[in-house]
């Protein structure tokens, strides 16, 4: 910063300058979904979806309950397969493969691809044991490897100084938030590329619910970040770009800013607007 | 507003409802205020001028009452989109609206001072028709305002060009007079004043349609070509 | 008053009313239950006083009869002449009832019975003499009398009182040389035998073969002959100890002025009932009960302990235990997790729940059809066919009952771990899943950890109906006296293929099969009271792993 500019300390050409505005054209893409149609049986859940959610940003999934958002996020990491009756078509690109391909591996899918729930789910073992499950699935033993990745995941997830006293009792003594953010270093010790959040913070109170946030903001620099959330709030301080989905179609997809203050459809300004009924 | 649904909240609906008739409200006394010191300056009434000092409290009040209703609404609905820009919106209006009630407290007390004077014989009446030139173009912005109605406001921003070359004209008559009769130079520097209160009442009411752009239209038209603008609303 | 007691009902009161009696109820039956069992049971232990008195049948004949009174009842006086019975002037003939004792007299080497009923009227000179002394015997039940001398090789050494003060001694070394019999007979010998038995088997399977390598068979020959040469040093040790323990002998004096010798050999135990302090008779009531815990059964199981039983039990039950588990829960997580869920899979769930409410005594013809005859059957053909015609695992046995009670029980613990199953949230799964693992490691990892406490419900209430099925037993591998435990020190230390003793089956034979079933009654009540004892203690150890289970899963649940 040149000296010239600055006087008290204010940068004033700062002051003049306008914000960097997103843009998604010039955004390296993450996720490429392309014409995703899906069925729970004869009803249709997603209709023509096609998305380029950007790498390492937020991006925000917003709706109304059953709209669908919940089932396009669990389309990233194929969660979908779990639910028998469930039928996809179209493609889900990501890093140049199509992750609906019948022979992906989906376990691997997985470990690239984490994901977070709406109510925290640690499992009914200690701290160090959740975050290590991961490792150990790949096959990890090294005790010296194991401590220095849950230590770093930990951190990470801005929970190491809250449980380092406690790293082997059970994690199901920890607080809702504590709970909701171990949950999230478990998700990335196996560190992956994408991180899908599904309504990470709407079973915490307020303030456990602004740490997660926070975190979110401190993640998006390693993780590309895909939130669903019922909060339109949250969406808004959390996001680079929201998505806005009403009954299974994606309506708008687009700057945050620009969502919130002038979005282009009409159905996404009565939604955000508390105009929708 | 009228365009579209009602909010599931109806108590929001109400809350906005009323911080715009609260607008609405302010902006017809502020619109009687400007006539009022206008009719004072050119029928020599000082009483009346007396009045709309008085009066510019109530214009006062009026913009704390809606200022903090608005700081209300932020706080407790988080608006966003059209409401947020309604809220943001009036939020600036008002203070447009106010320092329009304070040029027009500004011109009644040059009327209460040119009634002391020496009066011309066309009894100002050029002041009268840059003041109801401008009085009519801010009944304009109040109506595109209530209405909603971009285009209305590009109509009245382009007349404030209007106004502005007729102020300039006053500016060289006036000037001329003070050349020609350097005694008269105390009254035509207050009526160089009045001009450019009257002249200001005519940006602000500009700036407010802007806003009714930005919150119509969601493009922040200030510090712009009036082309621009015209586009913008049009579009 | 319609109107209040309208309102009465709609308030609801009478139905707690209902409720809560109902529950009262079941607790007294249940506390009733077990108040009663351990009265009759317990008190079994307990030294009584001996009562001696004169008894006159009408006048008549008199004699002497000393006893404990084991029951009173009233009696109408019209059902004993009906019945036959001489009532003298004794009996106020304008009454209706009369009072009659069971009174155990003992002797029945010389009474012939244990217990004999009186009437109160004809007793007379009731008292409870000093120094009457019981002798529990190994053989004809316990002895009433009065110790007159103890002979030691025939020689009278002490006589009267100062016998009494000799006896303690004198019955605490053949005690001890009891000791050393028992030793060398159950364990040294019982060993010998076994490794006879091994060999000879050895042997025959060697003809079986066409193989008669004469190396091995010399091999085989040198090993029986030490072991025969072993046994026969065992043999004349006995009878050393033998010689021993018949040395001294007791004179007792019993109510009809008989003497009667008794060897020491013969004593278990020996006391005066009617002299003794509070303590001595904790002590005396202590020992019997340790004895009845601790010791083999004596006189076709109407005395002595029931330890075979108790072992037999446990040791089932433990053994279905470890085979219905695996079992149940494997078949529960293929049900629950990987089978499709369709009308096949729910036919299948109903059959398995209508499994269980079949009756036991079904699933013990299955049993000796299946597993006994065919199954073992087989085995031997194929296993042990040295042994036959003498069958291995062709006859019942504690394998053939431990899995008839396992597939009697497995559709509970299939039904419990289901339940189990289902409970835990999908959250749990899909977190694992989410994390890369593989549907076998979100089982295996958490799943099934999470679901056993549901597992050990499951296996507490299948503990608890094994523990007191006796019907289907009957039939696959409970006998009345089994020779060996189930367990032992001989390789391979665990003979699945032995006949074993059943508490449930004990009681059903002690009580209705044995030769004297009034003296024999109060151990039906002890044995049920510890088959009670022993179900509540396996469940209680199975409910406190479950709870401590539970409480590390608690959070989760909710």
């Amino acid at each position: 910063m040149n000296n010239s500019n600055m006087t008290h300390g204010i940068n004033y050409k700062a002051l003049g300058r306008k914000r960097e505005s997103l843009s998604l054209e010039k955004e390296t893409i993450c996720i490429q979904v392309k014409e995703l149609n899906l069925y729970y049986g004869e009803k249709q859940a997603l209709t023509n979806v096609n998305l380029s959610i950007p790498e390492k940003r937020v991006s925000a999934f917003i709706g109304p309950s059953g709209c669908g958002k919940s089932t396009l996020l669990r389309c990233f990491n194929r969660m979908n397969d779990l639910v028998d009756t469930c039928r996809i078509d179209g493609d889900i690109i990501i890093n140049a493969q199509n992750i609906l391909d019948r022979n992906v591996d989906v376990a691997e899918l997985r470990r690239r691809v984490g994901m977070v729930f709406q109510k925290p789910n640690p499992f009914p073992k200690s701290v160090y044991e959740n975050v290590a499950y991961g490792l150990r699935l790949q096959g990890m033993k090294n005790r010296r490897s194991l401590d220095e990745i849950v230590e770093k995941s930990l951190r990470s997830a801005a929970l190491w100084d809250e449980v380092k006293d406690r790293l082997h009792d059970n994690a199901l003594g920890l607080s809702g938030g504590q709970q909701q953010r171990l949950v999230i270093a478990r998700a990335i010790a196996i560190e992956p590329e994408i991180l899908l959040l599904d309504e990470p913070a709407s079973a915490l109170d307020p303030i456990s619910t602004l740490k997660i946030e926070e975190l979110i903001n401190e993640l998006k620099n390693q993780y590309t970040i895909v939130i669903v959330t019922h909060n339109m709030q949250q969406a808004a301080r959390v996001s680079d770009y929201t998505a806005f989905m009403y009954i299974g179609e994606l309506v708008e997809f687009g700057d945050t800013d620009k969502i919130f203050t002038n979005p282009r459809k009409k159905q996404t300004e009565d939604y955000i607007t508390g105009r929708y009924g | 507003m009228d365009n579209r649904g009602q909010h599931i909240s109806q108590q929001f609906d109400a809350e906005l409802e009323k911080i715009r008739n609260q607008v609405l409200s302010m902006g017809g006394l502020v619109e009687e205020q400007i006539r009022n010191a206008i009719r004072s300056l050119t029928d020599n009434d000082a009483p009346l001028a007396e009045e709309v000092i008085k009066n510019d409290v109530k214009v006062n009040n009026a913009e704390v009452t809606i200022d903090e209703e608005c700081s209300h609404i932020i706080a407790r609905r988080q608006p966003a989109a059209s409401d947020l820009r309604l809220v943001v919106a009036v939020i600036k209006t008002i203070t447009d609206l106010e320092r329009i009630g304070d040029q027009a407290e500004r011109i009644a007390r040059m009327a209460i001072r040119l009634s002391e004077m020496e009066r011309p014989k066309n009894q100002y009446s050029e002041l009268k028709t840059i003041g109801n030139h401008v009085a009519s173009m801010f009944h304009d912005t109040l109506d595109a305002f209530a209405r909603m109605d971009p285009e209305a406001a590009v109509e009245v921003a382009k007349e404030d060009l209007k106004v502005d070359t007729e102020y300039d004209g006053i500016m060289r008559q006036t000037l001329t007079f003070m050349m020609e009769d350097p005694r008269s130079i105390t009254r035509m520097l207050d009526v160089m004043w009045t001009a450019r209160a009257i002249e200001r009442i005519g940006d602000h009411s500009k700036n407010i349609c802007e806003y009714i752009i930005y919150l119509v239209k969601g493009k922040d038209v200030r510090h712009t070509s009036l082309e621009k603008m015209e586009k913008e609303a049009l579009r | 008053m319609r109107k209040t007691l309208k309102t009465w009902f709609d308030s609801g009161t009478p139905w707690i009313w209902l409720n809560a009696g109902a529950v009262s109820l079941s607790l007294i039956m249940v506390f009733g239950l077990l108040i009663m069992i351990a009265v009759r049971g317990m008190s079994h232990f307990w030294p009584a006083q001996v009562l001696e008195f004169d008894y006159t049948i009408a006048s008549k004949f008199s004699q002497r009869i000393a006893g404990e009174i084991n029951d009173t009842v009233e009696v109408s006086l019209e059902n004993l002449r009906n019945s036959g019975i001489e009532l003298g002037k004794e009996i106020q003939q304008n009454s209706q009832w009369v009072t009659r004792h069971l009174i155990k007299t003992g002797n029945r080497d010389v009474l012939g019975s244990d217990f004999r009923w009186v009437l109160a009227p004809y007793m007379s000179n009731e008292h409870f003499p000093q120094d009457i002394i019981v002798l529990e015997r190994s053989e004809w039940g316990n002895l009433y009398g009065y110790l007159k001398a103890i002979k030691q090789n025939g020689q009278i050494v002490s006589e009267n009182s100062s016998a009494w003060t000799d006896l303690s001694p004198r019955l605490d070394r053949v005690k001890n040389i009891q000791e050393q019999i028992r030793d060398i007979e159950k364990h040294k010998i019982g060993e010998i035998n076994y490794e006879l038995e091994q060999l000879r088997l050895k042997k025959r399977g060697l003809e079986l073969d066409k193989n008669n390598e004469p190396e091995i068979l010399s091999q085989i020959k040198s090993s029986e002959d030490t072991f025969k040469q072993q046994f026969g040093v065992l043999q004349s040790e006995l009878a050393k100890l033998y010689q021993g323990i018949n040395r001294d002998k007791l004179v007792v004096e019993i109510m009809d002025g008989k003497h009667i010798e008794i060897p020491f050999a013969k004593i278990v135990r020996a006391y005066k009932p009617n002299d003794m302090s509070f303590i001595q008779r904790i002590g005396v009531y202590l020992s019997r009960a340790w004895e009845f815990v601790s010791d083999d059964p004596r006189e076709a199981n109407t005395e002595g302990g029931i330890f075979p039983a108790i072992f037999g039990t446990v040791m089932m039950v433990i053994i279905m235990s470890i085979l219905v588990t695996p079992f149940g829960v494997v078949t529960a997580v293929y049900m629950h997790e990987y089978a499709k869920q369709g009308p096949v899979i729910r036919t299948i769930r109903i059959a398995v729940n209508n499994l269980a409410g079949v009756p036991s005594i079904v699933y013990g013809i299955f049993g000796l059809g299946f597993f006994v005859y065919f199954l073992g059957g087989n085995i031997d053909q194929l296993f042990f066919p040295e042994a036959l015609p003498a069958p291995t695992f062709g006859t019942p046995g504690i394998l053939w009952s431990s899995l008839t009670l396992a597939i009697l029980t497995v559709p509970v613990v299939i039904v419990a771990t289901e339940e189990g199953l289902s409970r835990i949230p999908r959250a749990i799964r899909e977190g694992s899943l989410a994390l890369g693992a593989t549907k076998a490691e979100t089982l295996w990892r958490t799943v099934l950890p999470m679901a056993t406490p549901a597992m050990m419900t499951g296996l507490i209430l299948a503990v608890a109906r094994a523990a007191g099925e006796v019907a289907p037993l009957m039939l696959v591998g409970v006998v009345k006296l089994a020779p060996s435990l189930p367990l032992d020190g001989n390789f391979p230390f665990l003979h699945l293929e032995r006949k074993f003793m059943h508490l449930g089956f004990h009681i059903y034979d002690v009580g209705f099969q044995s030769p004297n079933v009034e003296a024999a009654r109060p151990l039906v009540y002890a044995t049920a009271l510890l088959l009670v004892i022993i179900i509540v203690i396996l469940n209680l150890a199975a409910i406190w792993i479950r709870n401590n289970l539970r409480e590390k899963y608690k959070a989760v649940e909710n």
